[in-house]
């Protein structure tokens, strides 16, 4: 039956490992990005693409409470976060350039190679799921989560600017998530919805210190904060 | 079984800091904090009671848990927050630093609710059985007391701040990321082929839970953000931060690594908590010995004693986690202390430096410098104070596992802190008299201190039973046996 490939394994299988590697490749992106607003949208795409991701998994699985991941996924990170990342931007009017430490074709290099590393780290871990079937399906985006989460700390130690931090740290956030679709198939529902609160707060929390920041010091560069030593 | 003293726990924060926000005479806020720091330690104890009689608690299908380890660390939250109550009521009442007035009626409720705010995600911490849970309330916990250590609003508390967030946001996701990998093995799905597991992953996964928790509770070499931010917070939440909050990522990593024993094998957890811990005291060492700042040294003292209790934990058999319960439990009745006692002398002086320091406020403050001394002495385990006990307990510890160079090197390094802390307090508080007005004026703020200091000295030789039973009963839940 052509039309039934909605319900074959292998089609999810695909579809979820398409929408990884267009997530691995969007992480790049952002490194390879200079502009903040370009990085948030960035984000936000990258979001919109793991709520994907979740939803497929729910879809093949039959396990409802994804739906609900799912949805606070594209929600909160690639409408709600992105719009008051935007509206920080407009508000604190900071020059749109990101200014990284390293430059762009090295940063890029290393992402390569953090790659290369998640898949090292992650590889015991798909020993373990057995080869096809539903149970094991959306184990080989571990690899994608692992190396979002590694190049998620590059972008934290790479970046100088305040808001770029905050991207970094929710691209980080990004991998944990994928992970824990794709490995656990969520986490109860209840914790769920508590991590997606806190970072829903942290980012307020952030947005708010980096406002602060950039009124006393007049600049969002962090490495500008190096008064208090020893 | 009875849920009252968990549900008073966590809805008294909550109703407390709603209630500040409706309020606006100062006395009423202080009224409500007062009560609230009362009312939380009294259900504290009950639980424990409760603990006590039942052994383990277990409500809401396992989302709320308590037993002797939790209920401990239970306690400790609420018994730190009823210290700080009254010396919080006095410190508000005076001028802010800079500033000649102290702080208007916006502030302060914004200060009082986020507190409650605080003290509700860290009862949270310890009284949850889900570690999905306990890594949701210990984020929530950073992210209340962000705001706390930016309180002031001046660039170097916004700097401690933002180091403070951006370390505790990238700690706990490593913790979170080595919470899911741990939640893989069990998850019904893998279940057939947990077997096959790497005690590889497992041990990765505790790494990471350990870096993550470890930069919570402040472990070397995650330790960069917490002289910062107890610098710069008020006083009483950088009490609140340097013992209760720390008691709870201690907590969190305590669980993970009964959990990960079996899997990555008792000795290799045991093993890194006791390295990390030595690790802490040691890198405490050379910031002592030449800080500038009172509370900044009390924050790389604070480090020192994560690492003591960690050390604990890590060298197992019956002493070692009996040893890190008691020096949780000193540690937490003797660190507001001397909060309070730098605090008072920041207000007084105007300033927290030590080497410019005039020295000589026991002729200005002679209540606060009298119980500064006697705080620093038991701060650095000196033995008519308790933490001697508990750190004696701790290097007993080492000699039964044979561990003769680990615990001499811990020995040089006490020593080496001892000497430290003792000559920069020793030369705040004596010396001829500098050119101040004679404070100790606020009762609130002075009172607490010879109180705290009697019963600190009280506890080197009795503790209450009860109080006993249950730091032994959470020792033995931590004891691993190989």
């Amino acid at each position: 039956m052509p039309l039934d490939f909605y319900r074959d394994p292998l089609f999810g299988q695909t579809m979820i490992t398409l929408m990884a590697a267009a997530v691995l490749v969007l992480q790049i992106t952002a490194v390879a990005q200079k502009s903040i607003v370009a990085n948030i949208y960035v984000f936000a795409v990258q979001s919109f693409l793991l709520a994907a991701i979740a939803n497929t998994i729910a879809w093949f699985n039959n396990a409802p409470h994804i739906y609900l991941a799912a949805l606070l996924t594209f929600l909160l990170k690639s409408l709600v976060l992105p719009a008051i990342l935007l509206k920080l931007v407009e508000r604190i009017q900071i020059g749109h350039e990101l200014k990284p430490l390293l430059n762009v074709p090295v940063s890029v290099l290393i992402s390569g190679l953090l790659t290369l590393l998640a898949y090292v780290i992650a590889e015991p871990l798909q020993h373990g799921a057995p080869a096809s079937g539903p149970a094991s399906l959306g184990h080989n985006t571990l690899p994608v989560a692992v190396a979002l989460f590694l190049i998620g700390f590059f972008l934290m130690a790479n970046r100088r600017k305040a808001l770029s931090q905050v991207l970094a740290l929710l691209s980080l956030e990004n991998g944990l998530f994928l992970a824990a679709i794709s490995l656990t198939y969520g986490m109860p529902m209840i914790v769920e919805i508590g991590v997606f609160f806190d970072v829903l707060v942290a980012v307020l929390v952030l947005a708010i210190l980096v406002g602060r920041i950039r009124d006393a010091f007049d600049s969002m560069d962090v490495t500008r904060l190096s008064r208090l030593r020893g | 079984m009875n849920a009252m003293p968990v549900a008073l726990l966590l809805s008294i924060p909550l109703a407390a800091a709603a209630a500040t926000l409706f309020l606006r005479r100062r006395a009423f806020i202080e009224a409500v904090h007062l009560t609230a720091a009362a009312a939380i330690f009294l259900s504290a104890a009950f639980l424990a009671r409760d603990v006590l009689a039942a052994g383990t608690l277990s409500f809401f299908h396992g989302f709320f848990h308590a037993d002797a380890l939790s209920a401990l660390v239970t306690f400790l939250t609420a018994l730190v927050f009823l210290i700080a109550a009254p010396y919080t009521v006095g410190f508000f009442r005076r001028p802010a630093p800079g500033e000649g007035a102290p702080l208007g009626g916006r502030e302060i409720r914004n200060y009082h609710a986020l507190t409650h705010l605080f003290v509700f995600t860290l009862l949270a911490v310890s009284l949850t059985g889900n570690l999905g849970l306990m890594w949701v309330a210990l984020e929530g916990a950073t992210l209340a007391s962000v705001f706390l250590v930016a309180f002031y609003g001046k660039p170097t508390s916004l700097e401690a701040a933002w180091k403070y967030a951006i370390l505790g946001g990238v700690g706990l996701s490593m913790a979170l990321s080595g919470g899911e990998t741990w939640e893989a093995l069990n998850w019904p799905f893998l279940a057939s082929a947990s077997r096959s597991f790497d005690p590889l992953v497992m041990r990765l996964a505790f790494i990471l839970i350990l870096l993550g928790y470890g930069a919570k509770a402040g472990l070397a070499p995650m330790h960069t953000w917490k002289p910062d931010a107890y610098s710069e917070a008020p006083v009483p939440v950088a009490a609140l931060m340097a013992t209760a909050m720390l008691n709870c990522a201690l907590y969190g990593l305590m669980r993970f690594s009964l959990l990960a024993a079996p899997a990555a094998g008792a000795t290799f957890a045991a093993n890194l908590l006791a390295l990390f811990g030595v690790l802490s005291i040691a890198v405490a060492v050379p910031f002592i010995l030449v800080q500038r700042s009172a509370r900044r040294l009390l924050a790389y003292s604070s480090i020192e004693h994560c690492g003591i209790i960690s050390l604990g934990l890590g060298l197992g058999g019956p002493l070692g986690p009996l040893g890190a319960m008691l020096h949780m439990l000193y540690h937490s009745a003797a660190k507001p202390l001397l909060f309070f006692c730098a605090g008072n002398v920041q207000q007084h002086t105007g300033n927290d430096t030590l080497r410019k320091s005039a020295g000589g406020l026991i002729h200005v403050l002679p209540v606060t410098g009298a119980a500064f001394f006697a705080a620093a002495l038991a701060l650095t385990g000196t033995p008519p104070f308790p933490l001697f006990l508990s750190e004696f307990t701790i290097l007993k510890a080492a000699f039964a596992r044979g561990m003769l160079w680990v615990a001499l090197l811990v020995v040089a390094l006490l020593v080496a802190i001892f000497a430290g802390l003792f000559s920069h307090i020793s030369r705040l508080v004596f010396g001829p008299r500098p050119d101040l007005a004679r404070g100790d004026l606020n009762r609130w703020t002075t009172w607490p201190l010879p109180v705290l200091a009697a019963a600190l000295l009280a506890m080197s030789f009795w503790i209450p039973g009860p109080l006993l039973a249950l730091v032994e009963a959470a020792a033995k839940i931590l004891e691993v046996r190989p």
